[in-house]
């Protein structure tokens, strides 16, 4: 079996696992304890915590909050501070971040105002800035979009966006970036979601990324874990085998993402384009490739690749149950609702090969034609 | 003092010397809605009683009980010695603190020292004065009502209300059907009220995989599981269609798909349908709902079969009643998740309405009917719920 739907979720590293296994075995105390079995562990956390901060960015000006997912830390973000006036948001976002403006939007608490795309996923900046004003308290735009593949210069937008208005709080969403892409956050970006089953994490583990100076409200209310900002007793060994995931990532960043670049232009290099159209751009994330089987539908691909062994997906994995059938965000990027419907995304890992590269290219090939000649 | 649940029959006490094979398919289904539990199971005339279980069940119990078919009343009584203290003390247990109230009152046994009357009477009079006048008599239209049962050997059944049952016949006593199941609305619906009639339910599902998914696989999984605990049991198959609807597709004319899929349909239901020895057809057809359902479209579609009825229990429904009938039954919620079931990537924008007869057997000329038959059963799966 072939997989490649990493950007859904990728497979656990399993040499973290080992290394984190004595905090299930051994060390499974609760770190809030008053033993020192139990507050021993404060210090892992801490190193933890330290490790998986200063891969992005410096700590002197940011720390980070352990939460339970990606979603969560969008949640927290978005709940904590845009809470009047308007915000502003882009037509790409992830479901975690398009959800919580329409509820904020629904309760009355801000205006939401939504920037619209470019043909290869990007928000248009030009039109997010000219949303900004005064009043605008909040804006959110994602790092590398999952399901385009593209990158936003996330600095550079934080960077205009503050000098329309200072005040404003500066929130991205980096699931599909953190781990994956050279980067380090500018002090004009006050909060940065990540998540840990992106990169060989386990799922139910995710971070939120914040400016010290800035004070974060808690969103979730108990014992006081987090220094008040996140309760619940944290997942030890989650955060650890979190932590020996980024640390494998990290240390080949660059030449992964060279690597992986090779393989994606090569497998598009491979594909019939009778069949597929190319949607993610080039200067995209090395780890997605976003095509179109115009006229079919990408669902059916779907199907027929897993029954020749190759899995992947048509979009995102958490919106296929959503009731509307197109992929929202390639209809945001000015495509058709044929291209939407025949959207496929395949994503890579670090654990990608070659030759599953070439194989992957001769199934679509293969389904592609198959499935033209038979709806023909 | 113990509860006991009292099961009513319905129409089975009008049978006559076959009465019994009713009330046997009855006990069956009663036990096997009650599987897993620990309980007493006690016959008499007309009635059962299910006694000695865990009291903290009572609700699930009952749940379960409702879904049996043949079962027209449930009670939850207390059981308690027939003396009239003890009589009181369950009374005062079942009371409510305000309102209008009356007492009824049957003696099973005849020997008991009061009267129905004065038993009523005199319960009446102890409740009423224990109240301190909260509660009034009003013997026409009551808010409550206790209701005692004084049954031989000194004991008494005391209780309040009947929860209405599944009614119909048990399931078992009207032979056996094979339901034409799609992931929609209706045909759970058909399935439903045939079973309560008293027929054993199989389900055919026809998919299209690749074009449709797995979660609409999963889908009607569900939904005949739904059906099952009302039908105590089905069988579920799944038969690919795929290759069927691509050689429609490939030969004939685009607007009669439809027509032609459904008397692939039909034809293979009839034959699997004898292969499992089920003796009808049963669909969710609804007259005039969508364009396969016009009497000319069902007229194309029977056609095809030779030898069964094809029984259609929904067709003088609207719409808002077979819903209404979903969600009593619990099937509506699942019935509407967004998964697909019959492939629409084939679908023409414009079905004929009224297809002929003439027509449909030129387009179906070209293509290898039995063939395709024989190979969509080879794709033949029976799924476990």
């Amino acid at each position: 079996m072939i997989y490649m739907d990493n950007a859904a979720t990728t497979k656990p590293c399993e040499k973290a696992f080992e290394k984190a296994r004595k905090f299930v075995t051994e060390q499974f105390y609760n770190p809030s304890a008053l033993y020192e079995e139990g507050y021993a562990l404060q210090s892992e956390l801490k190193k933890a915590r330290s490790a998986l901060l200063s891969k992005v960015a410096d700590e002197t000006a940011f720390e980070l909050v352990f939460t339970s997912c990606g979603t969560e830390s969008d949640n927290q973000a978005i709940f904590s501070f845009a809470r009047r006036g308007n915000a502003v948001t882009t037509a790409g976002e992830h479901s975690a971040v398009s959800a919580p403006f329409i509820e904020l939007k629904n309760r009355g608490v801000i205006e939401s105002r939504i920037a619209p795309l470019q043909k290869d996923g990007r928000v248009d900046i030009a039109k997010l800035l000219s949303l900004v004003d005064q009043k605008t308290s909040f804006v959110s735009v994602m790092h590398v979009n999952n399901e385009m593949g593209a990158i936003n210069d996330i600095n550079e937008i934080a960077r205009l966006v503050k000098q329309k208005n200072p005040r404003v709080i500066f929130h991205s969403d980096g699931v599909q970036a953190y781990g994956k892409l050279p980067f380090r956050l500018s002090r004009d970006i006050d909060l940065y979601s990540v998540s840990a089953h992106k990169l060989g994490g386990l799922k139910g583990v995710g971070a939120l990324v914040k400016r010290k100076s800035l004070n974060l409200p808690p969103y979730i209310l108990g014992g006081g874990q987090e220094t008040g900002k996140r309760s619940g007793t944290e997942n030890v060994f989650g955060i650890k085998q979190f932590e020996y995931a980024a640390e494998e990532k990290f240390r080949h960043l660059v030449e992964d993402g060279k690597r992986l670049e090779g393989y994606r232009e090569k497998l598009c290099s491979l594909l019939d384009t009778e069949v597929y159209t190319r949607l993610s751009p080039v200067d995209g994330t090395p780890y997605i490739l976003t095509l179109s089987a115009k006229g079919l539908r990408g669902e059916i691909l779907l199907h027929m690749a897993h029954d020749k062994g190759l899995l992947i997906g048509t979009g995102s994995a958490c919106s296929s149950n959503a009731k509307t059938r197109y992929n929202r965000i390639v209809l945001a990027c000015g495509y058709d609702e044929k291209t939407a419907d025949g959207t496929l995304r395949l994503s890579f890992s670090t654990d990608t090969t070659e030759k599953e590269i070439e194989e992957a290219a001769a199934i679509l090939n293969e389904i592609g034609r198959d499935l033209k000649r038979r709806m023909a | 003092m113990e509860k006991v649940i009292i099961i009513r029959y319905s129409e089975i006490f009008l049978k006559g010397k076959n009465r019994g094979f009713f009330e046997r398919a009855l006990e069956t289904n009663v036990h096997r809605a009650l599987k897993g539990f620990d309980y007493q199971f006690i016959k008499q005339s007309g009635r059962y009683f299910v006694r000695d279980f865990d009291q903290t069940q009572t609700e699930t119990l009952i749940e379960k009980l409702k879904k049996v078919f043949g079962v027209h009343t449930l009670s939850v009584a207390l059981e308690t010695a027939s003396d009239m203290d003890s009589l009181f003390e369950a009374a005062k247990l079942l009371a409510r603190d305000s309102g209008t109230f009356k007492v009824e009152s049957h003696r099973g046994d005849k020997k008991y020292p009061l009267t129905s009357i004065e038993v009523s009477r005199e319960l009446g009079g102890r409740l009423l004065a224990h109240s301190k006048g909260a509660l009034r008599v009003d013997v026409h239209e009551p808010s409550f009502t206790v209701r005692v049962d004084i049954r031989e050997n000194g004991v008494a059944l005391v209780f309040t209300e009947f929860i209405e049952g599944a009614n119909g016949m048990p399931v078992g006593t009207a032979g056996r059907g094979l339901l034409l199941i799609s992931g929609g609305i209706d045909s759970p619906v058909a399935g439903h009220m045939m079973a309560k009639r008293g027929m054993t339910v199989d389900c055919l599902h026809f998919h299209s995989y690749p074009y449709t998914n797995a979660q609409a696989k999963e889908k009607v999984v569900q939904l005949a599981t739904v059906l099952s605990e009302y039908a105590c049991g089905v069988n579920l198959y799944n038969i690919s269609v795929t290759h069927i609807q691509e050689a429609i597709h490939e030969k004939c004319k685009p607007e009669l798909m439809i027509t032609l899929l459904r008397r692939f349909m039909f034809r293979i239901a009839e034959r699997h349908a004898e292969h499992i020895g089920a003796q009808c057809l049963i669909t969710g057809e609804s007259l005039g709902q969508v364009a396969s359902q016009t009497i000319e479209g069902m007229t194309s579609s029977n056609s095809v079969v030779k030898k069964l009825p094809v029984l259609r229990p929904l067709v003088g429904f609207d719409k808002d009643e077979i819903i209404q009938r979903s969600v009593k039954m619990g099937a509506y919620e699942i019935s509407i998740l967004p998964f697909e079931d019959c492939c629409t990537v084939f679908l023409p924008d414009f079905p004929a309405i009224r297809p002929k007869l003439c027509d449909i057997l030129r387009e179906e000329n070209k293509l290898d009917v039995e063939g395709l038959i024989a190979e969509a059963f080879t794709t033949m799966e029976k799924c476990k719920l």
